[in-house]
């Protein structure tokens, strides 16, 4: 025995219930009410299918909204609550309050809209309290959810016995085949029909599938269907709200298969009649699959309704069981069911039901003509069947109409997939035309559209099938019209007079069955959805406590604040350091190259807009590259480290893009070159250090003479090989000491204890960011945006004048000169702090004709200053312009001048 | 999810591959200007079949054209580009 | 809980060995000086001393001693240092091959993935190469900046990995 809660109260089910049939079994029949016109509704199904029995289950953060009762096992401690209902299920005020039927038609919500806003408005509040269905929950899910690869030569969807013996063929066959099953039991069908197989003979074939090396994955749902045969399924590892074993709740798997066999059956369709949602009208065979799986009976005097053959197992059953066969309306003519032993009315198809608001009475019919009515509490019904085609159209596959079983069958795909079973080869039926008043005939339970609906959209001119859906909501909601699709497409078939397959059907999406989104997310949804790069000194710079900025994946520190200070004060203080004294940062993230042999001066002239061959062994440069189109993308330095051996930095945020831009140029333009290009990003740690105080830092560190302003020499320091750049970013003599990140703290360590013996501090990126930008250096991502040629950037005059550099032949398209251009200048405020991002005004109400690109002060004297494009700007220094930021109200009068605020002649880094 | 038919790797999941551009739209290095900005700039983009520059950049990092059909995504060719093809 | 022990190595010298040029003379070279051909594609060979492990078509990962390497490839290649940009993590146990699924495209679980093979791939984003060392024993070179991140998300699936 096991408890369960249900809307908090205690009840028993028994092992292998679903939360359905234990409910079945307390007696319940009122399970939910309907997403529209909150009508009572119970369970009418024993599969994924259920449109009415949607609980929220779990508590918490674990609670999971809309879960079917019918796709859930009860385990001890089950919590489950009814939706949509207020302020109980037995008595809900929307349901009582009639938001009716004529207010809430087909097209309501797109009428409404075109109507007065008032009235969407008066609408509205009530729809918001009424409608919809479960609630999300608030509180973070504490579960984890995997995702994980597979690999197979067959994979299988559907264990009944037509997928389990093609999963023995193949693993005994020696195929690496995976097997999986929705349901928690495997050949659940077995249980409710006694075939040539049986249970015992499902254990044995799941023991040798096992012991060939197969992989059977139960409560598994096979959800989408993609490219190149990949099938994504969704795995319940513990049931909705329980607590799972082992921290994972569910597993997303995705598996490349080598084949696909589809042996995912059918589902039963429900018949179009009016009141066929009261509850206690159910599908014949899942009344069969509770009677026989479950040994619950859910009526004791029963109406079957059917068009096949099928719903006479149901009722023997239902005799076997105890239960009494009130009547048996077939829809066909006689002699159908003749020999069955029951009461058989042909030519009979379902009118209406009567019944409470938790209970079926009665049942009405036409027989030959002739109304007639029964009494009864379940009303078993079996309109036909539908394959169950989703992946196979998924993976782009087509459908034949199969006239007999008035159904779409599989036929082929461009993908490597086969359907068997009983979605290749549905049951014959006898094709019904729904007699009933339209009205209260449900065809979608699930969204409340009836027969009726569907007649209006059609008499409002909606004749697309995807028209028809889309204004009546039919098929969209959580079961995706797994019950309705065909017999809103038999009705607009009947409207247009046309067949069925010349109808149109609507697209078959991905998930086959409701996905949570934390499986979807998988470990990212603990996190912040990927992983934080992690410089090779972050212990060092974390027992600082600094302030930690995102820059791309990597964390930097911003700035390192002491005693209270706030982040400008740190960065002021860290950047005054670097003016007046010394300071050092770490500069690990640049991108990296080590480009070597013979070819490497002549590939670097290719990457490279700047001339690379003339520099000498022992020197550097500053350059920039550009895209094929002519614009800069990127910028950096490069170092001759010996002969044949180059060592190129470049941006940090660009640096995955100049790998590739780098290697696609090597392998696809140059592959005759003898060079190597090797991303060495993570390979060099980088430390950075600055000021009037950095040469005697470092003469003290390698106990030398430092190399000249860009140079560089090999060294080592704490007697680590290290390579150091006498290159600036601030403006200030500075050096860049490159070491393997292995080695690098000892080398961090010594460099810190130098720096602050000479009294200098430690710098982060918005100190670095002032520092660059009072001296005029520019920012991938920033000045430098994908937009600005190096003209624009006053970067032309260091061109490589014999050209054969990437994006020579862009640059030299006619409208890269004209006039009319953004170019690079310096704003200084007049009055107030000029806002980042700002645009730039002639007047107020002035259209922009630049923008603010990166905003600082002057750092030891005081006072707002700016980088910013500006149109025709190298010609407009001296003008006064409005640097205007609407979205933070702020504004500045700036002047217009050269975009150097700090040591122009560039003599403060030369010795 | 596609799987690429690497010719150094064999068959593997695109997310190891960075889609670069289509073979008619590369430029070589001494192309006139006129000829590379045609390339650059004018993309027939058929409905069909089509040869694509990818690279296996989280796999061998070698680049490849993929000959692809954009409506089914049928591969019907993978050839290697780069160096000298080392065995 | 499956068999499975996460560990990172001491961190060591690596280098990419890298050929542009007569590819089966530098082979042969390289043969002669160090003892055993030049792994193909997807495979390793050598031993702790010196090892060389292919993940590239042109590249080789070294692993060990590779003071030899620039005089066999002459102006046929370059040998560069990457070692400080890279975290060595062993995975030992049986349980290897299914952590690798965890998060992965690649089929680890493969049984022609064995001893002596190699692979470069993606797991939970993050770009990783694969040295199978022996059939309980498989060696991930992990990006240095990712390794933190990627051992946190290893340490956390080998502990919900039930068979």
């Amino acid at each position: 025995m096991i408890n369960f809660r249900f809307d908090g109260k205690v009840y028993t089910a028994q092992a292998g219930d679903t939360l359905a049939a234990a409910l079945l079994r307390n007696g319940i029949g009122l399970v939910g009410r309907s997403f529209k016109y909150h009508r009572p509704r119970g369970i009418m199904t024993a599969g994924i299918e259920e449109p009415n029995a949607l609980v929220t289950v779990g508590e918490g953060g674990r609670a999971e909204p809309n879960t079917r009762a019918t796709d859930v096992f009860v385990y001890e401690g089950l919590v489950a609550k009814s939706q949509n209902r207020w302020p109980n299920l037995s008595f809900d005020v929307g349901a009582a309050l009639g938001l009716a039927a004529p207010a809430l038609s087909a097209g309501f919500y797109y009428k409404t809209f075109f109507g007065s806003a008032k009235k969407w408005m008066f609408y509205e509040y009530f729809i918001r309290k009424a409608a919809g269905l479960g609630n999300a929950p608030t509180l973070t899910d504490p579960d984890r959810f995997s995702q994980r690869a597979a690999f197979c030569d067959v994979l299988v969807v559907g264990a009944g016995p037509a997928g389990m013996q093609a999963a023995l063929d193949a693993a005994e066959g020696g195929k690496r085949v995976i097997l999986v099953e929705q349901d928690h039991i495997l050949a659940p069908s077995l249980l409710r029909d006694s075939q040539e197989q049986d249970a015992a003979w499902a254990n044995a074939t799941a023991a040798r599938i096992r012991a060939a090396g197969g992989i059977i994955l139960t409560r598994t749902t096979a959800s989408g269907y993609w490219e190149h045969d990949l099938v994504t399924l969704t795995q319940r590892i513990s049931e909705p709200g329980q607590v799972p074993t082992h921290d994972v709740a569910q597993r997303l798997w995705h598996v490349r298969a080598g084949q696909v066999i589809l042996a995912t059956g059918s589902i039963e369709r429900p018949m179009a009649f009016a009141h066929n949602d009261r509850p206690g009208v159910m599908l014949s065979q899942a009344v069969r699959t509770y009677v026989r799986r479950f040994g619950v009976v859910p009526g004791k005097r029963v109406v079957i309704a059917t068009n096949n053959d099928d719903a006479y197992k149901s009722a023997e059953a239902l005799k076997d069981a105890g239960a009494q066969i009130a009547a048996i309306l077939d829809a066909r003519p006689a002699p159908a069911g003749a020999n069955s032993g029951h009461r058989v009315y042909n030519n009979a198809v379902p009118l209406s039901t009567q019944g409470a608001r938790h209970c079926l009475k009665s049942v009405q019919a036409l027989v030959d003509g002739k109304t007639m009515d029964w009494d009864a509490d379940l009303l078993a019904v079996s309109g036909g069947f539908t394959p169950v085609v989703h992946l196979h159209m998924q993976a782009g596959g087509t459908l034949d109409w199969n006239e007999d079983a008035q159904a779409f069958i599989p036929v082929s795909s461009r993908q490597n997939v086969t359907t068997i079973g009983g979605a290749a080869e549905p049951q014959a039926i006898f094709k019904m035309v729904p007699v009933s008043s339209p009205k209260k005939s449900f065809i979608d339970f699930q969204n409340d559209v009836t027969l009726a609906d569907v007649d209006l959209a059609w008499a409002e001119g909606y004749r697309s099938v995807e028209h028809l859906k889309r204004y009546t909501t039919l098929g969209m909601a959580t079961d995706q019209g797994k019950l309705s699709n065909m017999a809103a497409l038999g009705r607009l078939a009947q409207k247009q007079g046309v067949a069925i397959p010349e109808a149109g059907l609507t697209t078959f999406r991905p998930p086959y069955t409701p996905v949570t989104m934390g499986l979807i997310a998988g470990a990212g949804a603990k996190d912040a959805g990927a992983h934080i790069r992690r410089l090779a000194l972050y212990e060092l710079h974390a027992a600082k406590n600094p302030i930690w900025q995102p820059l791309g994946y990597w964390f930097r520190p911003r700035a390192y604040p002491i005693s209270g200070e706030s982040l400008a004060q740190a960065a002021l203080r860290e950047a005054k350091a670097v003016r007046n004294n010394v300071g050092m940062t770490d500069v690990s993230t640049l991108a990296k190259f080590e480009v070597s042999g013979p070819d490497a001066a002549a590939f670097l002239d290719i990457i490279c807009a700047t001339t690379i061959s003339k520099l000498a062994v022992g020197r550097g440069r500053y350059t920039f590259m550009l895209r094929e189109d002519g614009i800069v993308f990127d910028d950096g330095t490069v170092w001759r480290l010996d002969e044949n051996r180059y060592l190129l930095t470049s941006s940090t945020g660009g640096a995955d893009r100049m790998a590739t831009h780098i290697s696609y140029v090597r392998q696809f333009l140059c592959p005759h070159l003898r060079v190597s290009a090797v991303n060495v990003q993570e390979h060099y740690a980088g430390i950075a250090i600055a000021g009037p105080q950095a040469k005697a830092v470092l003469t003290a560190l390698i106990g030398a003479e430092p190399p000249r302003h860009m140079s560089t020499v090999p060294a080592a320091i704490a007697g680590v090989p290290v390579i150091i750049l006498a290159a600036s970013y601030s403006g200030e003599r500075a050096f860049e000491i490159y070491v393997d990140a292995s080695q690098a703290e000892a080398v961090w360590v010594a460099c810190e204890s130098e720096v602050f013996a000479q009294g200098g501090t430690l710098y982060g990126l918005e100190a670095m960011e002032f520092l660059r930008i009072e001296k005029g250096h520019l920012v991938v991502g920033g000045e430098v945006d994908g937009r600005m040629t190096p003209h624009d950037l006053a970067l032309d005059k260091m061109l490589n004048k014999a050209g054969g550099y990437i994006g020579a032949s862009g640059l030299s398209r006619p409208a890269l000169s004209e006039t009319g251009r953004r170019q690079l200048v310096g704003l200084e405020a007049i009055a107030g702090d000029i806002p980042e991002g700002a645009m730039l005004i002639p007047s107020e109400g002035a259209s922009p004709q630049g923008h603010v690109s990166a905003a600082a002060f002057r750092i030891v004297t005081g006072g707002s200053v700016a980088l910013g494009q500006l149109t025709e700007g190298f010609s407009r220094h001296g003008e006064i312009l409005i640097a205007s930021s609407p979205t933070r109200g702020q504004q500045a009068r700036v002047r217009v001048v050269a975009p150097h605020f700090y040591d122009a002649a560039g003599e403060r880094y030369r010795d | 999810m596609m799987r690429i038919p690497c010719p150094h790797c064999g068959p593997r999941t695109q997310s190891e591959f960075i889609y670069e551009r289509t073979l008619d739209s590369v430029v070589p290095l001494n192309a006139p200007t006129e000829e590379a900005m045609a390339k650059l700039f004018t993309r027939n983009n058929p409905r069909g079949v089509d040869d694509e520059i990818w690279r296996h950049t989280y796999g061998c990092r070698a680049w490849m054209v993929l000959t692809r059909h954009r409506v089914t995504n049928e591969i019907s060719g993978c050839r290697a580009i780069g160096p000298e093809a080392l065995s | 809980m499956t068999e499975l022990t996460i560990s990172t190595l001491p961190a060591a010298p690596l280098h990419v060995f890298e050929i542009w040029s007569n590819p089966a003379t530098v082979a042969k070279r390289f043969e002669a000086t160090c003892g055993f051909a030049l792994p193909h594609m997807g495979r390793s060979d050598g031993s702790d001393a010196l090892r060389l492990i292919r993940f590239e078509p042109t590249v080789w990962l070294v692993e060990g001693d590779a003071s030899a390497l620039s005089a066999i490839l002459s102006d046929d290649g370059a040998v560069t240092a990457i070692g400080g940009g890279i975290v060595r993590i062993r995975l030992s146990g049986k349980g290897w091959r299914t952590l690798l699924m965890e998060g992965g495209v690649f089929d680890a679980e493969s049984p022609t993935f064995a001893a002596g093979c190699s692979a470069a791939t993606i797991i939970d984003h993050v770009n990783v190469r694969l040295h199978v060392v022996d059939e309980t024993t498989c060696v991930a070179f992990v990006p240095l900046s990712f390794s933190q991140g990627l051992l946190h998300f290893w340490e956390q699936a080998a502990g919900s990995l039930v068979e």
